[in-house]
């Protein structure tokens, strides 16, 4: 057993998609998961509803029954639990059910109105991929509908930034886990200032590339296999729409630099990432639990 | 729902399902004093419920508007304090409806689940309807283009597709149960509050200053309601203020919800009830002592102002700052339609859950946790009821504030009577008990079934309240009986097509023994 996964779930299609990929991260990485439910507690978010302590009760037998029903549909052989929790935010609550199973990701689906395969940040995403502690996965709309049972590659998505440490640090960490292979995907191009003529960024980013493929070499063992590839293209949304994608693979990125130290910041990068992905993507934090903050000198 | 569970959805959970709590767990509640009182003020809104309930009342008693306003208070009070009790020791989201039918079956609990859902679907509608004339009235006043936008409110055809707008604006809030703050509302009420007082200072200035439309002294007899003259006027004065104070009893039910569920419910009850009743003495007497009770022009007598007097007044009396009260009324006829809107949704999920009503209607929103469809058929019934009355009638703020005087009565008065029987074999556990669930909720029960039976034989005279006649009878007994009538139809409906609930096999009929050693 290694670690636990809290799903933010909701009994909808996004509760789903989200339910969908954390068992199948949870088989690849031999994690517990927990699905949780947030309540408003007292009934209500609003200020201006007089709280009720009934409806909350009403909800809360209510949510029991989802999650029920919810965990009969996963497989079995997992090992699940779910929970009803209350909270001022879904967002709060996650972290905070998270914070007391000791995840190491919180999963939530897409917005409603995302295409098949597309992502879409809702309210309870955006503010978990703007301020979690704890790594958040990013299920599309359709992850439920996937025949796909294990994770069967891990992709990277390295800059040169500080926050690329940690993110190799976890990519290593959730491949070794999972016993899968590793693909470092270069977004160097996108670093370098504008105006570099494309020559020199390909020298740049083959150089950038090979470091990191060195460096994630040696911490993996040796038996794991890993892989490096430039992406190709003008911009972000290009160059992720010419990578080849496996049915069921995550992609892993870091935090922006505007994170507080320890949370996560979904960078512009990784937001314009989003928008074309169509496999679950890993917001990771800048910088490492317990570690010290670095110092920022790039 | 707490009392009675049902046994069915008994599938064997294939693993734990915890129910548990945030480290905060469940013993302490989040509503401090303040935030109970302020709760209590947004739920009465007092902008929206003197500006639409003032004229009425002068229409029946006059200048002794003071003296009903204060008398009003008691079978609120008595009532208030039953309706304590039954939440103490059932609470239930589905209240009156499920009080009632524990007490007294299922027969009356439907009946009084009805009461409160017409009750809060007409002053919905009426909400919506003065909010309306309010926003109209603002854009006119910031535009300044006095009277040529106002106008516009009266068209029917503009004004019921405002309506209509802002009623769907209110349905998504409340369905998507948006997150406000704390803060917010304690912005709006203290704003709302604060401009009630400016405005009855400035009419006092008026006043003082000779200017005023029909300066009328201030006397004492205005606070004594036998100076009214009429017994059948005082009944109707008071069915009417019984509406003023609505939705202050959610200070006293609060209990668990209360950091100090020993003290503040009662602190916060108090509290309320004392800025509430100075707000609307004041009010009402510096508005009296403006404009009089003549029947031309501004005067409170004046039918065509009375559904909606602060539109008329603020202007005159606030000049420039006459903004403020449409601002005012605005805010708070808004985040009272919030309020609102959750007691209906809440108890037909109740009569939903326990077979009185189809299943759809037990439905949570699985993304915002809300009673969506009943949400979603209270907004349509409203919005349906304030077209139809807008073309048949030119009164329907009027003739709804009454109607719904007569409503609150009916189910008040059931739930005061559900009290008193549901406690029986308690009665005289303690001296506590014999008043608190005999004596109080048995006399407010009587006085609210007296307004009620009063003003129905009243209302059948065509001249009652505005003046509106149909099939030769006042208008509100018309929708008062329509609406009890379609009430009993629904219902033996409902008893046909599911009679396990009208067998008792849901919700069944309940007295907690004595808690005396024998």
């Amino acid at each position: 057993m290694s670690g636990a996964i809290v799903v933010g779930y909701t009994a909808t299609d996004a509760g789903a998609d989200a339910a969908a990929l954390g068992a199948r991260m949870a088989r690849s990485l031999g994690a517990r998961l927990h699905l949780v439910i947030v309540l408003p507690s007292e009934g209500t978010r609003s200020a201006a509803v007089p709280p009720e302590r009934a409806y909350e009760d009403v909800i809360r037998a209510q949510g029991k029954k989802w999650l029920a029903e919810a965990m009969t549909h996963l497989p079995q052989e997992l090992t699940r639990s779910g929970h009803v929790r209350l909270g001022e935010s879904f967002a709060e609550g996650l972290i905070a059910a998270g914070e007391e199973f000791g995840a190491r990701l919180i999963v939530v689906g897409a917005a409603e109105g995302a295409g098949f395969g597309r992502h879409r940040l809702g309210g309870v995403a955006s503010a978990l991929v703007h301020s979690s502690p704890i790594p958040v996965a990013l299920a599309p709309a359709g992850t439920a509908q996937e025949t796909v049972d294990v994770v069967p590659r891990i992709t990277a998505a390295l800059g040169t930034r500080t926050g690329a440490d940690v993110l190799l640090d976890e990519a290593v960490a959730m491949t070794t886990d999972s016993g899968t292979s590793l693909r470092l995907v270069s977004l160097v191009p996108f670093d370098v200032p504008p105006g570099l003529d494309t020559g020199a960024i390909r020298v740049v980013a083959g150089g950038h590339a090979d470091e990191v493929l060195a460096t994630a070499k040696n911490a993996l063992p040796d038996d794991v296999e890993v892989s490096a590839e430039q992406a190709p293209g003008d911009s972000v949304e290009d160059a992720v729409t010419h990578l080849s994608w496996l049915p069921g693979e995550v992609v892993l990125v870091g935090s922006s630099r505007l994170a507080q130290p320890r949370r996560l910041f979904l960078g512009s990068t990784a937001a314009k990432m989003l928008r074309v992905l169509p496999v679950p993507m890993i917001v990771v934090p800048r910088t490492r639990t317990g570690a010290q903050v670095e110092g920022d000198l790039t | 729902m707490s009392t009675t569970p049902r046994a069915t959805d008994s599938a064997p959970e294939p693993a734990p399902v915890t129910g548990g709590l945030s480290q905060k767990g469940l013993s302490a509640g989040t509503v401090g004093l303040i935030g109970a009182v302020v709760i209590g003020i947004s739920c009465i809104a007092p902008a929206y419920t003197l500006t639409a309930a003032l004229g009425p009342t002068v229409s029946e008693v006059g200048f002794q508007v003071p003296a009903i306003i204060l008398i009003g208070f008691i079978p609120m009070l008595l009532v208030a304090f039953g309706y304590r009790e039954l939440n103490r020791s059932m609470p239930d989201s589905g209240t009156s409806f499920t009080w009632a039918a524990r007490a007294f079956g299922p027969w009356v609990g439907w009946m009084a689940g009805w009461g409160l859902i017409a009750a809060t679907i007409l002053v919905l509608s009426n909400l919506a309807g003065i909010a309306v004339e309010f926003l109209f009235l603002l854009i006119d006043q910031i535009a300044g283009s006095p009277g040529t936008i106002a106008e516009l409110a009266f068209n029917p055809f503009i004004n019921v597709a405002v309506c209509l707008l802002f009623m769907l604006g209110a349905t998504l809030i409340s369905y998507r149960d948006m997150q406000t703050t704390q803060k917010l509302q304690y912005v709006l009420v203290t704003f709302q509050v604060l401009v009630l007082v400016i405005f009855s200072v400035a009419a006092f200035v008026h006043v003082a200053q000779g200017n005023a439309f029909d300066a009328s002294p201030v006397e004492l007899s205005w606070f004594n309601p036998f100076a009214v003259g009429s017994f059948t006027a005082v009944v109707a004065g008071l069915s009417l203020s019984i509406f003023i104070f609505w939705g202050w009893d959610v200070t006293l039910t609060m209990n668990e919800e209360t950091k100090n569920p020993e003290k503040t419910p009662g602190r916060a009850a108090t509290l309320t009830v004392i800025t509430i009743v100075v707000l609307y003495l004041l009010i009402s007497v510096s508005l009296l002592a403006f404009a009089g009770i003549g029947t031309e022009g501004l005067g409170l007598g004046n039918e065509d102002i009375q559904a909606n007097v602060f539109f008329f007044l603020s202007g005159p009396i606030l000049g420039p700052l006459a903004f403020l009260v449409s601002l005012a009324v605005l805010t708070s006829s808004a985040s009272s339609l919030q309020s609102t809107f959750v007691s209906p949704a809440r108890t037909l999920l109740a009569m939903g859950h326990y077979g009185a009503l189809p299943s759809q209607f037990a439905k949570v929103s699985p993304r915002f946790f809300t009673p969506g469809y009943a949400t979603i058929v209270s907004a349509i019934v409203a919005s349906v009821f304030y077209a139809i009355m807008r073309f048949v009638n030119e009164n329907v703020l009027w003739d709804t504030i009454t109607t719904l005087g007569m409503m609150i009565c009916f189910y008040y008065g059931l739930t005061a009577f559900a009290c008193v029987w549901y406690f029986r074999r308690q009665w005289f556990d303690s001296m506590r008990n014999i008043f608190f669930t005999l004596l109080f909720p048995l006399v407010g029960g009587i006085i609210l079934a007296a307004l009620f039976v009063i003003t129905l034989v009243e209302s059948m005279d065509p001249d009652y309240g505005s003046g509106t006649e149909w099939f030769g009878l006042g208008s509100v007994f018309v929708l008062g009986v329509g609406i009890i009538g379609l009430g009993i139809i629904i219902m033996i409906w409902q008893a046909i097509k599911r009679p396990s609930f009208f067998r008792g096999e849901t919700l069944s009929m309940d007295a907690p023994p004595s808690l005396r050693r024998r």
